[in-house]
């Protein structure tokens, strides 16, 4: 396999440090950029990314139009905090309302495409410890300064952070290395020159997500690559390396249920490819024990594999955006 | 005189209104871990903000404390120092990523001094956002090498190098808003270390007790007669020492601090310590050294000087009650080489010295007002009598 793209698609963040020569391309484009933050309980690390973002990538360099959250159901003070300091705060329940309800990341990252104005949109998770602007305009960066590119995708070094006080220097990454990347190598050699395909912060132009459907859950950051790449080709990703990340560590459980997602919309896209045959129906339920007074529980987890189409297909979308059919 | 207050209190809300990158200097700078005698990522972090916020000079000193210049409008007036120290009590091993809250920022070394560090940096902005110019030159220092075993080397530096007399200087700490020092007491800080031998050999089960050693070595202080003028008193501030619960220490440490209002006094009481310590290394028959880790003259402004005043009026205007208390910091530098100096708080904070400190946001408009009125006052030239 040839690793053309690996070389000449990965950039670091460092490239495009000259903010104002961004904001320059970004009013010669004529383009309009938005941040979306979709949350669930993230009280500790919202402030930050929005006092950050607000201060270097608005008020000192006017990069970003907007900053949205989008939560799906916060029971602390996430939308409390999030309006406090400036954001436009949805309840993602409270967006197209007339349609079914449902909760998970991919579910509020859809539904942003309805409430953002941006032709550009920036997703970054909300639970980044030592959130940076560089989160925001390294991966704005390839989509301004590359006439190919049309979705930029993260890479970092991921320390996580243990106990209350520790940062372990090296760790992350599991599911990556245990499920995706085999799948990728097994199906899309190709592909597996991202070098995280999960990473949670990815940009993009709205062109690009309003033509793709989004699964409601974990498995958005797998069916996005396989629906862009299948789309566009390969050659309108790009990756950007943004050096360190702290997040939460999961447990191997709660990584067991990532997989279970991801497996199950891996298989739902190469099977729409025709790439395998399946005999019978995959099951939706990731069955995992609990030992519970020395008896061993079963603890369910119920996925649906349920998506929402590509957002261009509903009416309101359409109706908001001017779009003709 | 009194045109400058009068602006003050609505300075407040224009420095409110660019919360998010005061708050985030904060943060970036404050996230850097800083531990004394490694700050260089965080100071060169200190120059990158001074830089993005196009300050007309940024560099470091020959002891690399960075230094941002913004050039005042006379060319011929003395340049105003405003000084935070840049390191902090927490090693680099600590999470140093902050929580920010609607009204709290918590994280190691938030109070001490990261808060202030990062207001130093709004400063600039800060002054655009007031269309504010001075006279003199404003010399915004992050010093390095300040606290414990720092002994002050950075500020020392930087005022003994410094090529043209100083107007005046404002220090900054995190904590608490209201603090007004102006005078630094005379200070000598030691540590005590109580090291037995293991030369007898490991079946030796009744070896003295290094920590018991350490503890006859505090009696002994304790039994001291310390005058109550000039003031001067001992702080026995750590202990450190030992192994697990049932074995007996084979070395310990005592850190303590004299601190008085005379030097004769301070280097007085020294000599008395070190007599008792030198005693008891005699008497139990184990070996005590006793180390000078950092010491400062007792130097000080009278109440009536006209920067102590202006800085009482500056606080009176803003509703703020200005408590005295003496410092051992960066002030004491300016005053022992005979520039006026004050030491300010920023903010309200808890438990300063912990991981999970805090401070409070929004007084924090209020104690950069403070400081914004100072500088105006010194600029008006109640330095310069």
């Amino acid at each position: 396999m040839n690793n053309d793209w690996l070389m000449k698609n990965t950039f670091h963040y460092s490239e495009f440090m000259d903010i104002s020569r961004l904001v320059e391309v970004k009013k010669q484009k004529n383009l309009s950029i938005s941040l979306c933050l979709p949350t669930l309980n993230e009280e500790k690390t919202i402030a930050k990314e929005i006092i950050i973002m607000k201060s270097e990538l608005m008020t000192l360099y006017p990069l970003l139009d907007e900053i949205v959250v989008i939560d799906s159901g916060s029971t602390d003070k996430t939308l409390e905090v999030a309006k406090a300091f400036g954001a436009d705060v949805f309840e993602a329940d409270q967006i197209l309302p007339e349609l079914e309800k449902f909760r998970g990341k991919g579910e509020n990252l859809w539904k942003a495409l309805y409430v953002t104005k941006g032709d550009i949109i920036v997703y970054l998770d909300a639970d980044i410890k030592n959130i940076h602007h560089r989160f925001a305009y390294g991966l704005i960066g390839p989509l301004l300064m590359t006439e190919n590119i049309k979705y930029s995708k993260a890479f970092y070094d991921r320390p996580i952070a243990i106990g209350k006080n520790k940062v372990r220097p090296t760790g992350g990454g599991r599911v990556t290395e245990l499920v995706i990347r085999p799948l990728f190598s097994l199906f899309f050699p190709e592909l597996t020159q991202i070098i995280q395909p999960l990473s949670g912060e990815y940009a993009g132009f709205r062109e690009l997500f309003e033509k793709i459907p989004f699964p409601i859950g974990y498995g958005i950051e797998t069916s996005m690559i396989l629906d862009i790449c299948e789309k566009w080709g390969l050659d309108v990703i790009g990756q950007v390396d943004l050096e360190r990340r702290v997040h939460r560590n999961q447990d191997t459980k709660a990584l067991g249920k990532m997989s279970f997602v991801i497996l199950k919309t891996f298989l739902d896209r190469i099977k729409k490819l025709e790439f395998i045959d399946l005999k019978k129906e995959t099951f939706n339920e990731m069955i995992q024990y609990n030992l519970v007074k020395n008896e061993f529980k079963p603890d369910i987890f119920n996925v649906d594999g349920l998506e929402r189409p590509p957002i261009i297909e509903i009416p309101e979308y359409r109706e908001k955006f001017n779009i003709r059919p | 005189m009194d045109n400058y207050l009068d602006q003050l209190p609505a300075f407040i809300e224009t420095i409110a209104s660019i919360k998010e990158t005061i708050l985030t200097n904060i943060v970036l700078i404050g996230q850097v871990p800083s531990p004394t005698f490694k700050e260089k990522k965080r100071a060169q972090v200190f120059l990158d903000r001074l830089a993005e916020f196009q300050v007309d000079e940024c560099t470091t000193d020959g002891y690399r404390n960075p230094i941002g210049v913004i050039r005042g409008t006379s060319g011929a007036k003395a340049p105003i120092f405003v000084v935070a120290h840049l390191d902090t009590f927490f090693g680099k091993d600590i999470d140093h990523n902050f929580k920010v809250d609607k009204n709290l920022i918590t994280g190691p070394g938030i109070a001490d001094n990261s808060v202030s560090v990062g207001v130093l940096l709004s400063l600039p902005e800060i002054f655009r956002r007031l269309d504010l110019r001075f006279e003199s030159d404003i010399v915004i220092a992050g010093v390095i090498q300040s606290i414990g075993k720092g002994n002050l080397r950075g500020i020392r530096h930087l005022v003994k190098t410094w090529s043209t007399p100083i107007r005046g200087a404002v220090c900054i700490e995190g904590a608490e808003l209201g603090r007004l020092s102006y005078y630094s007491d005379g200070m000598i800080r030691c540590e005590v270390d109580c090291i037995i031998s293991t030369i007898d050999g490991w079946e030796k089960k009744f070896r003295p007790n290094a920590i018991l050693v350490l503890n006859e070595v505090i009696n002994r202080i304790m039994e001291l007669r310390l005058p109550q003028r000039p003031r001067c008193r001992v702080i026995i501030g750590k202990v450190t020492g030992g192994f697990k619960h049932g074995i007996i220490p084979y070395n310990a440490t005592l850190g303590f601090e004299i601190q008085g209002v005379s030097d004769k006094m301070v280097k007085s009481v020294y000599r008395d310590i070190k007599d008792l310590v030198e005693g008891v290394s005699h008497e139990f028959e184990v070996e005590l050294n006793l180390k000078t880790i950092s010491n400062l003259s007792a130097a000080r402004l009278k109440y009536n000087h006209p920067l102590v005043k202006s800085a009482v009026a500056v606080m009176e205007k803003l509703e703020l009650k200005p408590i005295s208390s003496p410092s051992e910091s960066e002030l004491s530098i300016f005053l022992a080489n005979k520039i006026p100096a004050i030491t300010l708080g920023i903010t309200h904070g808890e438990d300063y010295h912990q991981p999970d400190t805090h401070i409070e946001i929004e007084p924090i408009f209020k104690g950069i007002a403070q400081i914004i009125g100072v500088l105006m006052a010194i600029d008006r030239g109640v330095c310069d009598e």
